[in-house]
This record gives C-alpha cells, sequence and structure tokens, in this order.
C-alpha cells in the first residue's frame, strides 16, 4: 500500500467498521425478529382464542388452549397468574419476573374497548385476561430456548465475539508488524550508525516500501551517505593538509642539515631544527586528534590495560631522560589486570598523552603516579602529579583542545601542544569510557581515565 | 658481530623515490657527502623502471606517492630483490607503516624526518648488507640452514628469499636455539639502530619470516613470542 496513513486509517476504519456493524446487525435482526413475533401474537386471533379458552374453560381452559395453540418456533408464551406463576408451570425466566412485576405496579389502570371481548385487556405490550374470579393472567412473549435463530443463542453471541476478536487481531497484527519490522530496521541501522559504522544502510530492507517508511529509509541512507562522505572528506582534508605542511618542513630539515654542512654548527641551526620538530608534532597531533573523531579502521580487540600501562610508563620515563625533565619519574601502580575490548593506539595514545601532560607539569625530581584498580562494572586508571593543580573554573574546559590554565601560562611552560588531553578525551571516548580531573586533596592534578569493563 | 664504525669503505648507490623534487635535490646533496651516490624519480612507475634498469644497494621510498602507490613499488620490486628497502611514511600512519613492513620493507622512517638520522639509518642498513668475510659461519638448526657468506637461506634444501632483516633475524636468532633474543639485540643487529617506543618492526618482521619458515615447509621449529622479554627459536622434537 502507498501510504502508510492510509494503512492505518483503513485498518482502523475496518476494524471499528467490523464489529459495531457486526453487533449493530445481530441487534437490529434480534430486535426485527421479536417485533415481529410480538406484533403477530398481540394482533393475530390467538388473542380472541386464548379469551374463548378462559370463559368456557377457566384457568384449566387457558391451559389446554395454550398446549395445543402453536406458536412461532422462535418465541414462547408464558401466561403468569397474578402471583406470577406460569400456570403451564414453567420455569419464568429471571428477566421476565422482572417485566412481569414492573408491569403488574405501573399497568394497573385498566382499559376497555367495547369491540374486544370483555375479559380481554389489550394492554401493550403484553395482553391480559381477566378470570371470572378476578384473577389476571398476564401473556409474556419471550424468545424461545428451543429457537435456533442464530442472534439468540450464547453459542451465537461466543461466535460473534469470536468473530470480532479474529478480524480485529488479524488486521491489529498485520497492522502492528507492517509498522514495528521496519522502525526496529531502522532503529537497528541508527544504532549502528551513531556507534560509528558509517556504512549502515537500510535501502536493501526498509527502502524499498513505498510508505512513509520507506521514504524514512531512503532519507535515512542519503543522511548516511553524506555523513559517510563528510567524513571521507575530513580524512582526507587532514591527511592532505599534513602531508602539504609537512613536505616544506621535511625540505627545511634538510635545509638545516646542508647549511650546517657549509657552515659549521651554529646554536642557532639547533634552534631551527627543534621548532622543526614541534611544528612536526603539532601537525601530527592535530592528525590524531581529528582522526579519532572519524570512526575506527579496526575492530575493536582484547587489550591487557596493565602491560600497557607498563610498557607506556617505560617509554615515558625514556623520553624523560631523553628529554631532560629534571628527574621527574613516572611510576606505575597495577592493581588489576583487567582485560577490556577497545582500540589498542587509542588507549595508547590516550594513556600516554595523560602521562605526558602530568610530567610536564611536574616540579623537578617529583613523581608522577599512574594507578591501575578495577570494580565490579569499571577500570579505573589514575594519573596524578605533584604540580601545582589547575583552578576549578578551568577543570571544566581543562580537554578543550589548546586550552592553557593560568598556572601554564603563568609559568611559561611551552612544552606540549595544548592538544594531549584533547586527544586522551577522544581517545577514551572511541573506547566507550569517560575522562575526568579534579584536584587531590593533597596537592597535584588527578586525570581518571573510566572504562567499562 | 662485528659492528664496523668506520666509513662506509666504498661509494654506494641508492634509489630515492619520492615526489617531492626539491627535497630529492637536496637529499642527494646532504647524503653526497658521505659517498653516498643517489638517484632520483619523481614517480612509482618512474622508480620501478629505473631500478629494473641499474643496480642499487638500498631503496628509499616515499609511501605517500601519487599514481602508482609506494606500496604497489614495493610489491614490484620485491618480486625480483631482496635489495634493502627504507620507507618514508606519514607520521602517525600506522596501517601503512605496518603493510609496508609486511610486504618486506626492512625500515621505515616518518616524515619529515631528521636527515642525520636517515643518514644512520641507511649506513646501518648497508653496513649489514655487507659480506663480513670474518664473521661467516654456516648455521643449521633441524632442518634450517643458514650460510653468512653466501647469505643464503633454506628450509631442508628449499631456499628461502629473505630480506636482508628477515635474514639477520634468523641468524641471530639461530645463534642461540632456546635462547630469547631480545627486541633490543634483534633491532640493533637486524637494523642496526635502538627500538624506539611502540616499535613493533620487529614483530612485523618476525611474523614475515614465520611465513616464510612455513611455506618453505618447517614444521619443527617455531618461533616463540616471550611476551616483554623477545623472542626465541625452539628446536624442533
Amino acid at each position: 500500500m502507498r501510504s502508510l496513513l492510509l494503512r492505518i486509517f483503513l485498518s482502523f476504519w475496518l476494524i471499528i467498521v467490523v464489529t459495531i456493524g457486526t453487533a449493530g446487525v445481530a441487534g437490529f435482526l434480534y430486535a426485527e425478529s421479536m417485533r415481529d413475533a410480538i406484533e403477530r401474537f398481540e394482533i393475530g386471533d390467538s388473542m380472541l382464542g386464548a379469551s374463548t379458552a378462559l370463559e368456557s374453560g377457566g384457568r384449566e381452559g387457558l391451559k389446554d388452549w395454550i398446549e395445543d395453540n402453536p406458536t412461532s418456533r422462535a418465541i414462547t408464551i408464558f401466561i403468569l397468574d397474578d402471583r406470577g406463576h406460569d400456570i403451564l408451570d414453567r420455569q419464568v425466566p429471571f428477566g421476565l419476573m422482572r417485566v412481569f412485576r414492573r408491569f403488574r405496579e405501573h399497568r394497573r389502570p385498566h382499559r376497555f374497548d367495547d369491540r374486544e371481548p370483555r375479559n380481554l385487556r389489550r394492554s401493550r405490550p403484553h395482553p391480559q385476561l381477566v378470570a371470572a374470579d378476578g384473577s389476571v393472567y398476564t401473556f409474556f412473549v419471550s424468545p424461545s430456548r428451543a429457537s435456533h435463530s442464530v442472534w439468540t443463542t450464547a453459542d451465537a453471541r461466543w461466535l460473534l465475539f469470536s468473530i470480532a476478536l479474529l478480524v480485529s487481531g488479524i488486521v491489529s497484527y498485520f497492522l502492528a508488524t507492517a509498522i514495528s519490522g521496519p522502525v526496529r530496521k531502522l532503529r537497528r541501522a541508527t544504532v549502528a550508525l551513531a556507534g560509528g559504522d558509517l556504512v549502515a544502510r537500510v535501502a536493501e530492507s526498509v527502502g524499498k516500501r513505498r510508505d512513509e517508511l520507506g521514504m524514512l529509509g531512503r532519507d535515512f541512507d542519503s543522511m548516511a551517505e553524506n555523513l559517510q562522505r563528510a567524513a571521507t572528506r575530513q580524512i582526507e582534508l587532514s591527511r592532505n593538509i599534513s602531508h602539504e605542511l609537512r613536505s616544506p618542513l621535511a625540505r627545511m630539515r634538510v635545509a638545516v642539515e646542508l647549511a650546517k654542512q657549509k657552515h659549521g654548527d651554529m646554536p642557532e641551526f639547533e634552534r631551527l631544527d627543534n621548532e622543526a620538530e614541534r611544528l612536526d608534532a603539532l601537525i601530527g597531533q592535530i592528525l590524531s586528534y581529528t582522526k579519532l573523531d572519524a570512526s575506527p579502521e579496526t575492530d575493536p580487540e582484547p587489550i591487557e590495560l596493565a602491560d600497557l600501562i607498563r610498557e607506556v610508563v617505560e617509554n615515558v620515563n625514556y623520553e624523560c631522560k631523553a628529554e631532560g625533565f629534571n628527574g621527574v619519574s613516572v611510576v606505575a601502580q597495577i592493581d588489576a589486570s583487567p582485560v577490556t575490548l577497545g582500540h589498542v593506539d587509542a588507549m595508547t595514545s590516550a594513556i600516554e598523552n595523560i602521562v605526558r601532560n602530568a610530567v610536564h607539569h611536574s616540579p623537578p625530581e617529583s613523581e608522577v603516579k599512574v594507578h591501575l584498580s578495577q570494580d565490579d562494572q569499571h577500570v579505573m586508571i589514575d594519573v596524578r602529579d605533584s604540580g601545582p593543580g589547575v583552578d576549578d573554573e578551568d577543570l571544566r574546559r581543562l580537554f578543550e583542545p589548546f586550552f592553557r590554565t593560568r598556572q601554564s601560562e603563568a609559568s611559561k611552560n611551552a612544552r606540549g601542544t595544548g592538544l594531549g588531553l584533547a586527544i586522551a578525551e577522544r581517545a577514551v571516548g572511541v573506547n566507550g569510557g569517560a575522562l575526568s580531573a579534579r584536584n587531590h586533596a593533597d596537592g597535584g592534578l588527578l586525570v581518571r581515565i573510566t572504562v567499562p569493563l | 658481530m662485528v659492528i664496523v664504525m668506520t666509513d662506509l669503505p666504498q661509494t654506494s648507490r641508492l634509489l630515492l623515490i619520492d615526489d617531492d623534487q626539491e627535497l630529492g635535490v637536496m637529499l642527494s646533496d646532504y647524503l653526497a657527502t658521505d659517498r653516498l651516490h643517489v638517484t632520483v624519480c619523481n614517480s612509482g612507475e618512474e622508480g620501478v623502471e629505473s631500478f629494473a634498469a641499474n643496480d642499487f644497494d638500498l631503496l628509499i621510498l616515499d609511501i605517500m606517492l601519487p599514481g602508482m602507490s609506494g606500496l604497489e613499488v614495493l610489491k614490484q620490486i620485491r618480486q625480483r630483490s631482496q635489495v634493502p628497502v627504507i620507507m618514508l611514511t606519514a607520521r602517525g600512519d600506522d596501517i601503512d607503516r605496518i603493510i609496508g613492513l609486511e610486504f618486506g620493507a626492512d625500515d621505515y622512517l616518518p616524515k619529515p624526518f631528521n636527515p642525520r638520522e636517515l643518514l644512520a639509518r641507511i649506513k646501518a642498513i648497508l653496513r649489514r648488507a655487507q659480506p663480513q668475510d670474518t664473521d661467516a659461519r654456516h648455521w643449521k638448526l633441524g632442518g634450517i640452514e643458514v650460510d653468512t657468506r653466501t647469505h643464503r637461506a633454506s628450509v631442508d634444501g628449499t631456499p628461502m628469499r629473505l630480506t636482508g632483516t628477515e635474514f639477520e633475524i634468523l641468524k641471530s636468532l639461530l645463534e642461540t636455539p632456546g635462547d630469547v633474543v631480545s627486541k633490543e639485540q634483534l633491532s640493533e643487529r637486524a637494523l642496526g639502530r635502538r627500538l624506539l617506543p611502540y616499535d613493533r618492526s620487529i614483530d612485523t618482521h618476525i611474523s614475515n619470516l614465520r611465513g616464510k619458515l612455513e611455506r618453505a615447509g618447517n614444521k619443527n621449529e617455531t618461533i616463540q613470542n616471550q611476551r616483554g622479554v623477545g623472542y626465541l627459536l625452539i628446536p624442533g622434537e
């Protein structure tokens, strides 16, 4: 069907029309058959016969008459005396008794018609006969128990109910699956896309439909297409930028070496070389920052965090010695050996950047502590330095790219690119974790990586 | 192993494949003072052609080439030669680096590099590639044989085409079968340089070597990884 709107509208309409319609028709047919029977009975000559039978034979005569008198198969005639007993001692239906009592109370005023037999009261809808002794016999017409009229038996009511249940059930089922199936598929694709799977599409499953969900599916696909293209473009762009910036940088470094060969070593050359190296590091950091935004190129794999931390600590210690960080050293305290699923490169880069940042902000001859621990659901990696810490209002912005705290401005700390913690935050995010920072009670900044187990 | 610390004895011929023309000219100037004669090609196609027509002692290959990619060049050259290859990669592009090493590059250097570092690596690899008669020996373990004089390695007589780096690693492991050789030692011996932080090149060379040993029919001896320490060659039963 072309339109979901039309489908929902028609389905509900169908259910309502079918149920109300059948119930209405059944009720109507039932009422019709009853009215026919009653009217035929009332208007017919049978009342006159009954009148004669009562006059001539009294109660017994009436009994004989009703036993002999053929009635329609659809109805049963009850003749109740003053006390509400059927003259044939038949069990009077409860509903009928209620009608009888009400009728007896309200229809007391008798009305006579001269042309009718004197003992007949044509009180509608239940005619009465008055016997010679003054006792009143009221005629009731009731749907016949023996009648097999489709609309009056209990079976028929169940059948009716079942039909309504079945029809509405089937229609509702098809309506529900027609909506929820594609919605579920769309949801799965959306979750996949949000999770970084940029090739998630629904063209095969939902996109072929011609209704609104199909349109939504096709819109989803074109959105995903755009996202993927944008992500690819961004990676390409940052690759190109880094390549374009690095080519002159590479030439510059060779030029410096050539200059050294010609003019001998001069401190300015060393400076040039160092600046080129820093520029290169900065480009590298920008590149990894933009790359972390895109979806990871590899599937998650098990990471042994204890080993990873030991390796990072060893490497940063090596850097500390090589670059002369005034005796700052990094120590690892491993209190757990969790294995998490994630991206090793991102995880390494996160821990490394945090530890390096801690080293950069540490006073001489101090220690940076890296602590690995875990609880039931999470792994925590705490990196703590003994530096000046960070103002509370700066803590919030600590993970923004190129953000510098007042402390690092004041100390004219030229090390680092200003991207380390921003990269760390994204890299932890890629691994499904979170990064937080606070000042430790005993001084120094504490940066914590929390990843789910 | 004797490490010769003096300059290289004779002029070596290098092929540099890099699309940056100016860099090529400057580098060949810079390296010329160390008696390294550099031929510069600015495209992959040109490089493959030049390599086929001439004899080179070492190849410096930029992985990020327009047109025919550096990896494709490496693949084509490896089909007919085990010449030492140093590739230049984009910093941080681990995938290119790993694939490059898997395709048989000996070492890599992220670009932009310190030219002194490049010079040091070139020297280290050229020195290693030189026949060292004093050190000539024949090593054998199970079916694996290595001859340092002819620079040949084989499994049960089936010759293996090993790169210089793979050859040196295998030799180092064969010298002390059953004993762990650290990654640092392997890096010093096979690449002539220190092991760097997060340096996975030895691991990649080892995995290539395993593949080649297996394809040559070796079943008994296994190269085992001793986590955090290094590698060892375990003799067969």
